[in-house]
């Protein structure tokens, strides 16, 4: 149940992260362009950071599922 | 493991260095963007990235020019404040060739920050053709473009349009080098399934091809958000959209492909069949593509990004350590997939 | 390698096709069905609409047509084959076969679908030259992907997505040929996305040759 949670959280705040700019161009067509375009950058870096981490958080997962698994043999 | 240290490392090293080198001095754009032969007009630049009002020991110049013999130095000009220039130009009665109109370059020569350049600021035309060539020789002829200022120390190159974002070369590109590697690796251990049918050969295939989908799948969202706001769309047909979208295909059919056996080894014997059969059925793709939609990548001509000739020595000492980084980041992630997995068929009794 | 046994092995697929003319006729149905489908839904089509509609009728029709060619036979008779013949051997056969069933299947096609869109193609020695090698390379690619989908329980399913990524160089080259063949690219050099074609055909085919046997044992 403990990791139910944890998933709907971290689907929840990967979904958040990832539309957050889109959002943002929606309302203010600015945020994107203005310094010099420099939130794409920002953009591109929190994506590749996030879906690293959703990818080991995944793996971290399986694992303690292996490992209770190997627990009760 | 020393590669892993050398990949956060270098990783780390490509942040810092990819975030807080500034970029070189730019123009934005010169105004008015026309102008007529034999007049005198008051452009008004705006620089990017510039010091116009900065105290220098040699005074800043301004051209439009031609090409290397033809060009006009401003007669006069004053700084507004850093980021914007008025200088006064007086153009002669002929263009510098034979014709009725032509576009010229804006350059700012700043001792301090180096030259920047606008390709085609200004829009010139004119209501007679050249009579004499003696005229147009010294009118265009007397000022020529020379004794360019060279920034020192480290710096990106400016592009219009792309501004900061070519910093995401750092981190959108090297993700298209992960994916190459690591499917090129999946592919290799396809190979020796079918050479030497062990389950570790197996796992090492799926584990790269599910490592580079990871990869695949980061660097075709981190392109579409860079394309929407250089390009004006995230999606263009464009040659290495294509090729990353129908290599992240091939792959999602090759997992589909491997569990819709009940028998491991049959699975893993086709998927790795068609691994290396679909693989190699991309490449064809490289010669296809280029001649139906026109690339906006670099390298190809008529396009908003930098081409391989912007890619000058600083991008390059940032450039090739971040491929290094995030292909060894690549490989660790991998190994702990295929690590997992070992200890998974295990557990399961498979070996 | 026999190769006296490459044309019993072609008589065989022929009477076996001709024993289930059910299943050919179900194919024939289908691109009849689907031609029917494009002319209520739009009376009126364009060149463009013309060429991608034509296109995706073969394609669909041609998945359909030889996903059944490693389905259609007991997996104690190809056990046999095993035996028999050489798997090189077997899966050129099937590919031929494949070959001549798509030409005539898209020929059905064209024949059918111009009679109720029109026919808007202006060259048509290279329309013909074009649906010529989209059978070559739609056998190829096709016959190799059935072989692997057939070990499968879900073969349809599973025929559809593998083959996708792997039709796409060809189909894409087909698609800019058979353009320059209705007039809507003005393009002479042509002959270069010709050889494109029978070069992606001659790796597919290399590829084929070299993997069917690990497909083939079991």
């Amino acid at each position: 149940m403990k990791y139910y949670y944890s998933r709907i959280i971290i689907t929840f705040i990967l979904m958040l992260a990832i539309s957050l700019p889109a959002v943002y161009a929606e309302g203010n067509r600015d945020f994107m362009r203005e310094t010099g375009k420099i939130n794409v950058v920002v953009a591109v870096i929190l994506l590749i950071f996030l879906g690293i981490v959703w990818y080991l958080v995944r793996l971290e997962r399986k694992l303690t599922k292996l490992e209770h698994q190997t627990k009760d043999d | 493991m020393w590669w892993k240290a050398l990949s956060i490392v270098l990783i780390i090293y490509t942040i810092l260095a990819g975030m807080l080198v500034p970029l070189k001095s730019g123009i934005q754009r010169a105004e008015p963007a026309f102008a007529k032969a034999g007049e005198e007009v008051k452009f008004r630049f705006y620089g990017y990235n510039t010091f116009f009002q900065k105290a220098t020991d040699a005074p800043i110049r301004v051209w439009l020019y031609y090409d290397d013999q033809f060009a006009l130095a401003a007669s006069d000009f004053k700084a507004l404040n850093d980021t914007i220039l008025e200088a006064s130009f007086r153009f002669p009665q002929q263009l510098p060739e034979r014709k009725a109109s032509t576009s010229l370059n804006a350059l700012i020569d700043h001792p301090v920050a180096g030259a920047s350049l606008l390709p085609a600021a200004v829009y010139l035309s004119s209501d007679s053709l050249a009579q004499t060539d003696t005229v147009l020789a010294n009118a265009w002829t007397a000022n020529p473009v020379k004794q360019l200022h060279v920034q020192s120390g480290f710096s990106f190159p400016y592009q219009n349009v792309i501004y900061e974002s070519i910093r995401n070369t750092y981190f959108h590109v090297p993700m298209w080098f992960v994916l190459l590697f690591l499917f090129t690796a999946s592919v290799w251990y396809s190979i020796q399934y079918l050479r030497n049918p062990e389950p570790e050969n197996d796992r090492r295939a799926a584990a790269f091809a599910e490592t580079g989908l990871l990869f695949g799948a980061l660097g075709l969202t981190t392109g579409m958000i860079w394309a929407k706001y250089t390009w004006g769309q995230p999606w263009s047909n464009d040659i290495k959209q294509l090729m990353t979208a129908v290599a992240l295909l091939i792959y999602l059919a090759y997992f589909i492909l491997r569990r819709s056996f009940d028998e491991y080894e049959k699975g893993a014997r086709l998927a790795a069949v068609y691994n290396i059969f679909s693989f190699a059925s991309l490449i064809p793709l490289l010669y296809i593509v280029p001649r139906m939609f026109a690339s906006l990548h670099p390298g190809a001509t008529g396009n908003p990004a930098f081409g391989s000739q912007d890619l000058d020595n600083t991008m390059r000492a940032v450039f090739y350590p971040a491929i290094i980084g995030w292909t060894l980041l690549g490989f660790w992630i991998a190994q702990l997939r295929i690590r997992y997995q070992r200890l998974y068929d295990k557990a399961l009794g498979l070996e | 390698m026999h190769w006296k046994n490459l044309f019993p092995l072609l008589r065989k697929e022929f009477i076996l096709e001709f024993r289930q003319r059910y299943a050919i006729s179900g194919i024939v149905l289908y691109v009849f069905s689907m031609v029917f489908v494009v002319y209520i839904a739009s009376i009126r089509v364009s060149p463009p609409v013309w060429n991608v509609l034509f296109w995706l009728i073969v394609l669909f029709a041609s998945i359909n047509a030889v996903v059944k060619s490693f389905v259609q036979e007991s997996g104690a008779r190809q056990l046999y084959y095993y035996q028999l013949a050489d798997p090189v051997l077997l899966v050129l056969t099937k590919i031929l076969y494949n070959t001549l069933l798509l030409l005539v299947l898209s020929t059905l096609a064209f024949g059918a679908y111009s009679l109720v869109a029109g026919n808007p193609v202006k060259d048509h020695l290279l329309f013909a030259l074009v649906i010529l090698l989209g059978s070559l390379g739609f056998s190829i690619a096709f016959t190799f992907i059935a072989s692997i989908a057939a070990k499968a329980n879900n073969s349809a399913t599973l025929m559809a997505i593998l083959s996708f990524p792997v039709i796409l160089p060809i189909l894409l080259t087909l698609v800019r040929l058979s353009s320059i063949a209705l007039g809507l690219i003005q393009d002479t050099a042509y002959t270069r996305d010709i050889i494109n074609l029978l070069a992606i055909d001659t790796i597919l085919i290399a590829l084929t040759f070299v993997l069917f046997p690990y497909i083939w044992k079991d």
